[in-house]
């Protein structure tokens, strides 16, 4: 195992469309550290994936995995191995020829390479299919051999592309917990991308948001849920209330959870714009002095809509925006407009 | 009972339909002495494959013609393979404009073309042999390989290939277990295509060959003068037809 990712100024123009994608993206990754891309579709996540896999050619920047540099390697020499988001499986061969499929170039005897396949099925919890055909296998279980297959390269660098993406609601959660305990295991330095925020900061020990083609923020993640960068950064992670809060430094934007909001008693007061069952809580659309404030409530504590109710923003729980984040800041009117 | 009669009847016409002709040929092949209105032949014998071996030099034409079909296949899949390739992985399906440049050739009549090119081919010195004569096969036998191959490539197999980029595997090994799996169904029908387009081939072997005989140009003087050697020339024309398609049938059999 060697060190770390380091990325600095990748500017990346997919298939020499004119635009580029990645516009100088800088992104440190430790060794062994699982570090979750998330960002909204389109926002360059995979294109950086392929770039780090050799796929994509940057037109500048720096790739280095263990100090030494990537961009002169083909593809096939880098030790980085990938998870597409569906699974690429050769469907003339068998489940272990897949799996092994990495091991074919190396010279390896085919006695220890059908070994490391069937090792590798093993860790993926596909111990008894080294014979079978891929045509047979359900999403899920396709998507564990390419798992298998990436981790007989041992590679320094996984990347996994939404490897879950395409998968049920159950099998996603099952496999979500396999490839948890997998990376764990092996401390393997890995980029997942991710278009789903929980998922990220379940799975990575930090998280980076990609916007338009640059990394806006990069940090552990409750940082990210709770002391977001910019005005869109909050939006992304659930943070729907950027306020202006009277009495304040003039212009500055605060951001808070609709969960840390307390809604019952208090100095301050709204009128509940709108109530909306959601099971196990209540959310409420609050206008307070022309600004939208979001809340979670109990559902026996709700109060109905064009109530006058009391609230709370805590002190600890308000992170200031740093710099003009008035651009994330929506009025009930403007949110109705919206809608 | 009465569907699965009709099923069997319907099978027996089909199959009749394709087997009557050819036995008819083979009884022509070997029917020494035929006078009408006789169903049958009078005497049955091998004078027709003897007179195509010895005067009508069938055997001769026919290692030219298979020689010359092989040699036309590789060298047309060999071109065609870059050119399928380019135009596969960018466009899918690709553009009308592409179709019909590549068809063009196809639209010449071939003694036409082989009349053209045997000007130029006398420069170069190549008229009346075997690569003269391959050269104007391929002409034809081109744009139909071109034509087939570029269906093989595409999206899926681009991110087959990718995917082994990825898992280590160089440019050999994913020729080897990866591109040329994902192409042998099209691989194994353009190639059909390209021998049987030169197996075929009369024009251009007539005006590019001069005197080297294949089997179309030994067999069609004695279509008219002695239908006997003609349909013993042509049962010889049809085997090499029939293993190529059998090979072709498996390989198109297990696809990706």
């Amino acid at each position: 195992m060697s060190g770390g990712l380091a990325v600095t100024g990748l500017v990346v123009s997919p298939g020499g469309s004119q635009a580029p994608v990645l516009r100088g993206i800088d992104l440190e990754v430790s060794e062994g550290e699982i570090v979750a891309v998330v960002g909204p579709s389109g926002a360059g996540k995979t294109t950086l994936l392929r770039a780090l896999a050799g796929l994509e050619k940057p037109e500048a920047g720096e790739i280095a995995l263990g100090g030494v540099s990537q961009l002169r390697l083909p593809a096939h020499r880098r030790r980085i191995a990938m998870v597409f988001q569906e699974p690429r499986l050769l469907p003339h061969l068998s489940v272990e020829d897949n799996v092994g499929l990495p091991l074919r170039v190396g010279g390896v005897a085919k006695e220890a390479r059908r070994q490391a396949a069937r090792a590798r099925l093993g860790e993926v919890g596909l111990g008894g299919f080294a014979e079978r055909r891929v045509a047979g296998l359900s999403g899920g279980e396709q998507q564990r051999v390419s798992l298998a297959r990436a981790l007989c390269a041992d590679p320094d660098l996984l990347l996994l592309d939404e490897p879950l993406a395409a998968l049920d609601p159950n099998r996603r959660e099952s496999l979500r917990v396999l490839l948890a305990s997998v990376l764990t295991a092996r401390r393997l330095t890995t980029l997942l991308v991710t278009h789903d925020r929980t998922e990220a900061a379940e799975m990575g020990d930090s998280i980076a948001l990609m916007l338009e083609g640059s990394i806006v923020q990069h940090d552990e993640p409750s940082a990210m849920f709770e002391r977001p960068a910019s005005g869109v950064a909050a939006r992304f992670f659930g943070i729907s209330n950027l306020l202006r809060i009277p009495g304040g430094p003039p212009g500055q934007v605060w951001a808070i959870q609709p969960e840390h909001v307390a809604v019952g008693a208090g100095e301050l007061t709204a009128t509940v714009v709108e109530s909306t069952y959601r099971g196990s809580r209540v959310r409420l659309v609050l206008d307070w002095q022309g600004q939208r404030v979001e809340a979670m409530v109990d559902p026996a504590e709700a109060p109905a809509a064009g109530a006058l109710v009391g609230f709370t923003l805590p002190a600890e729980r308000l992170w200031p925006l740093p710099g003009d984040a008035s651009t994330g800041s929506r009025t009930p009117a403007e949110d109705a407009g919206q809608r | 009972m009465r569907e699965r009669t009709a099923r069997i009847a319907g099978s027996v016409a089909l199959a009749a339909l394709f087997v009557l002709p050819l036995a008819v040929l083979a009884l022509q092949a070997v029917a020494d002495s035929w006078s009408a209105p006789g169903v049958l032949p009078d005497n049955l014998g091998t004078r027709g494959f003897d007179v195509a071996l010895r005067s009508g030099r069938a055997g001769e034409a026919l290692a030219n013609s298979i020689v010359i079909a092989l040699a036309t296949t590789v060298v047309a899949l060999v071109i065609a393979w870059p050119a399928a390739r380019a135009i596969g992985m960018r466009f899918q399906p690709p553009p009308t404009v592409f179709v019909v440049a590549l068809a063009l050739p196809l639209l010449m009549p071939s003694y036409l073309a082989g009349f053209g090119l045997t000007e130029w081919f006398i420069r170069l010195g190549i008229d009346g042999t075997l690569v003269g004569v391959v050269l104007s096969h391929v002409t034809f036998a081109l744009p139909y390989a071109v034509l087939i191959l570029i269906s093989g490539f595409g999206r899926e197999l681009n991110s087959l290939e990718e995917m082994a980029a990825a898992s280590g595997v160089g440019p050999l090994e994913r020729l080897r277990w990866v591109t040329l799996p994902s192409l042998r169904p099209t691989l194994a029908i353009a190639a059909l295509l390209a021998f049987l387009v030169s197996w075929s081939q009369y024009g251009t072997s007539l005006a590019i060959g001069g005197g080297l005989p294949t089997l179309p140009v030994a067999m069609l003087p004695f279509v008219r003068t002695d239908p006997q050697v003609a349909a013993a020339m042509a049962i010889l024309f049809l085997a090499p037809c029939v293993v190529a398609l059998a090979v072709v049938a498996r390989s198109a059999r297990s696809p990706l």
